[in-house]
């Protein structure tokens, strides 16, 4: 396995480095001269803008100048931000990913679990009628023109119901006063949300060994009281109860663009799901749990939807890599300054440095997502499961 | 003599599709006794796996039972509700499936698999208990115990089969279906198996159905058996009694139709035709139109389906048994 993860990595290196390479050529071939948008730029002093160029080499023949960023890139030098001057990329990005990551982490767990119940329960409820409603309105919401829908729940519950914020993470004026950034609260948001749901998971591992069903059950359950009790006292204890107002209004803000782009994401994994499911309840190992008297419940989800999970884990892993580029339309739709709006931004008005590092930075999350994708498929499944070779 | 442990009478199932009813089993009676291993043969599509699926009430959603009853250990089986069957199924009957290769789940360990239905008819014993019961089964089938800690694809199919069998007898059923048990499974591992299931059934005084399309294989298994065609019962009796004196056409052909490895060699037989359709049944004799050489009574229909006693305990449908 280690051996695996360390050719995989290699392979890795080599793909991004054609990635980079390749998007430094593109942005090169956008007409007219990028950095004379950095002399327009009122911050920055004559002789600061002589050494940015010198630094960066951009008065150098293409072919120096893609050396030279690819060197100072790994070196972990992105260069300065053409309209933010003081700026660097890394910083911007610092600030805008936590609050893409808090909201598109939420989506993509909520839209996986319910796409997945919905598909299980579509599968073996095969042929009723609630089945065939419910599958009608999947088709519809998986092939509805995104921006259109958004707009329309936009309208109807932010502008005509009122029920909730339209556009932007947080009331400006709540904020006004607040002794800290709105990065904090996201990023100790994002580690609330990492820590509960590892919890969960030990808590489910951990439980595995126990034989007797119920018992097991009832140790989940009280597992999640657990989790669920240290929660409520960890948000209302020190540091926390002073953020909690804070976490609050994020929180409120995120409910809409969440249940929106939930809406349109769950569809595809239902849909999936319930196909995967239907073809695996006609294998035979499914009439022997039958004939061994296994309860229905147990059969539909530890050995129907067990073994149709492979396909939909496949697909969901590559709807996280869209997370960060997908993003782009959500965030401009509900004005939410996350690394969509970025991206765009930084492309519109070529400001290079930030866009290639962003890009970058949706490169290495893809590639590290297909490696995190090609790993889970050996704990699922254990039929392609890698053997160290030798 | 010992008591029946299963006996089915006057079964009725079909299949209800869109062309019509399928007549798949048709008044099938027999019984079986306490530790008696019975055999179930006949070619393909004739009932003998619709039989066996409605003897644990598993059969596919299209399937109705018209009629008849299935009695196991004194109580009624069809009509029982799903909850009810569960704690029947595989604690007092189970099943080994065809083809052993898909019978297990893909993604969970052997040993688990047959914790799991220990776990759902006992579910009080530990973990050690079970895993000691797996032991003992395995040692009885003919197999290392580091196999529960496997994935089904990393064993053979001879070790799968082992591991249905021990499956099969982890509850202690009272009675055991064998549905074609060796169909994918090569000559060699074929004969291990038969012998496997053999000693299983005489060491732990099983009951066991064994059902099979090969007559050579029901000859070497069974004490009783019964032959089908189209849906019903044509012959019954002791396996030693049919084999030596065969009363129903079809039964004879069936017989002439299997090599000798032994004795002197005759030409095969082979039987023409299709075996008929089963949509909306069959009046009188099923087996008249493929008939080499029909009796009066069988070419013009006069005789309904009925089986008579030929000899004691041996029983052929009366339509044929004077055929050629």
């Amino acid at each position: 396995m280690v051996e695996y993860i360390i050719r995989r990595t290699l392979q890795m290196i080599v793909v991004f480095f054609i990635f980079l390479v390749s998007s430094y050529l593109l942005f090169n071939a956008i007409p007219g001269n990028a950095f004379s948008n950095l002399l327009l730029n009122p911050n920055l002093p004559p002789d600061a803008y002589q050494k940015v160029l010198e630094t960066y080499g951009l008065d150098k023949p293409l072919g120096e100048r893609v050396q030279l960023y690819v060197v100072n890139f790994f070196k972990g030098d992105f260069g300065y931000s053409y309209k933010y001057f003081p700026k660097t990329p890394i910083e911007l990005i610092a600030e805008r990913l936590p609050r893409t990551l808090m909201l598109f982490s939420v989506v993509n767990i909520v839209a996986f679990y319910t796409g997945f119940f919905i598909g299980k329960i579509l599968a073996w409820r095969r042929g009723s009628k609630s089945e065939t409603w419910i599958t009608i309105t999947s088709v519809f919401s998986y092939t509805v023109f995104y921006p259109w829908f958004a707009l329309m729940m936009l309208w109807f519950f932010g502008y005509k119901m009122g029920w909730f914020p339209i556009g932007k993470f947080l009331y400006p004026e709540k904020w006004y006063d607040a002794p800290f950034d709105s990065d904090v609260i996201f990023s100790m948001m994002i580690k609330f949300t990492l820590v509960v749901s590892l919890l969960q998971f030990f808590a489910y591992t951990a439980t595995r060994g126990i034989e007797a069903l119920s018992s097991r059950r009832n140790i989940r359950f009280a597992s999640l009281i657990a989790i669920f009790i240290g929660s409520y006292f960890y948000w209302n204890t020190g540091e926390a109860l002073a953020r909690k107002p804070y976490a609050a209004d994020i929180a409120y803000h995120m409910i809409l663009p969440v249940m929106v782009v939930t809406i349109v994401a769950f569809a595809g994994t239902a849909l999936l799901t319930r196909t995967t499911m239907m073809e695996v309840l006609k294998e035979d190992y499914i009439l022997t749990a039958r004939a061994k008297g296994i309860s229905q419940k147990r059969i539909r989800d530890r050995h129907a939807a067990r073994t149709a999970l492979l396909p939909v884990v496949t697909s969901f892993i590559f709807t996280i890599v869209t997370i960060i580029d997908g993003s782009v339309l959500t965030e401009q739709i509900f004005s939410w300054p996350g690394m969509g709006q970025l991206l765009l931004q930084a492309v519109l008005e070529e400001d290079i440095p930030v866009a290639m590092a962003a890009f970058s930075f949706v490169g290495v999350f893809a590639l590290i997502a297909h490696l995190i994708a090609d790993i889970s498929y050996s704990y699922l499944d254990p039929r392609i499961r890698v053997k160290s070779q030798g | 003599m010992s008591k029946d442990i299963l006996v089915v009478d006057n079964l009725n199932m079909h299949y209800e599709t869109l062309e019509g009813k399928v007549m798949a089993v048709n008044n099938v009676t027999f019984s079986v006794k306490e530790g008696e291993s019975f055999g179930l043969v006949g070619e393909s599509g004739c009932g003998k796996s619709s039989v066996a699926s409605t003897l644990l009430q598993l059969q596919s959603d299209n399937a109705v039972i018209s009629s008849g009853s299935i009695k196991l250990d004194e109580k009624e089986l069809v009509g029982m509700t799903e909850s009810e069957l569960r704690k029947v199924r595989w604690n007092d009957i189970s099943i080994v499936f065809q083809g052993a290769m898909n019978a297990w789940n893909p993604v969970i360990k052997i040993g688990e698999q047959i914790r799991e239905a220990i776990r759902e008819h006992y579910p009080s014993n530990s973990k050690k208990e079970n895993t000691e019961k797996i032991s003992e089964l395995f040692k009885i089938v003919g197999l290392e115990d580091s196999i529960m800690d496997r994935y089904p694809h990393e064993l053979s199919g001879g070790m799968k089969q082992r591991a249905v069998i021990a499956l099969a007898l982890s509850c202690d059923p009272k009675i055991v279906i064998a549905d074609e048990p060796t169909t994918a499974l090569d000559v060699v591992i074929q004969d291990q198996i038969l012998k496997e299931i053999k000693k299983v059934q005489e060491l732990l005084g099983l009951s066991l159905i064994y059902i099979s399309h090969d007559i050579a294989v029901i000859a070497e298994m069974t004490d009783n058996m019964a032959v089908m065609y189209a849906g019903s019962i044509v012959e019954k009796g002791p396996t030693a009694s049919i084999f030596s004196n065969p009363r129903h056409a079809y039964t004879r052909l069936l017989l002439e139709s299997t090599p000798s490895v032994v004795g002197e060699k005759k030409k095969l037989r082979a039987l023409d035709g299709e075996p008929p359709s089963l949509i909306n049944g069959l009046d009188a004799c099923a087996f008249s139109p493929r008939c080499p050489d029909p009796s009066d009574d069988c070419k013009n229909g006069n005789l309904e389906m009925k089986l008579i006693e030929i000899e004691d305990g041996h029983w052929a449908d009366q339509c044929c048994v004077n055929c050629g």
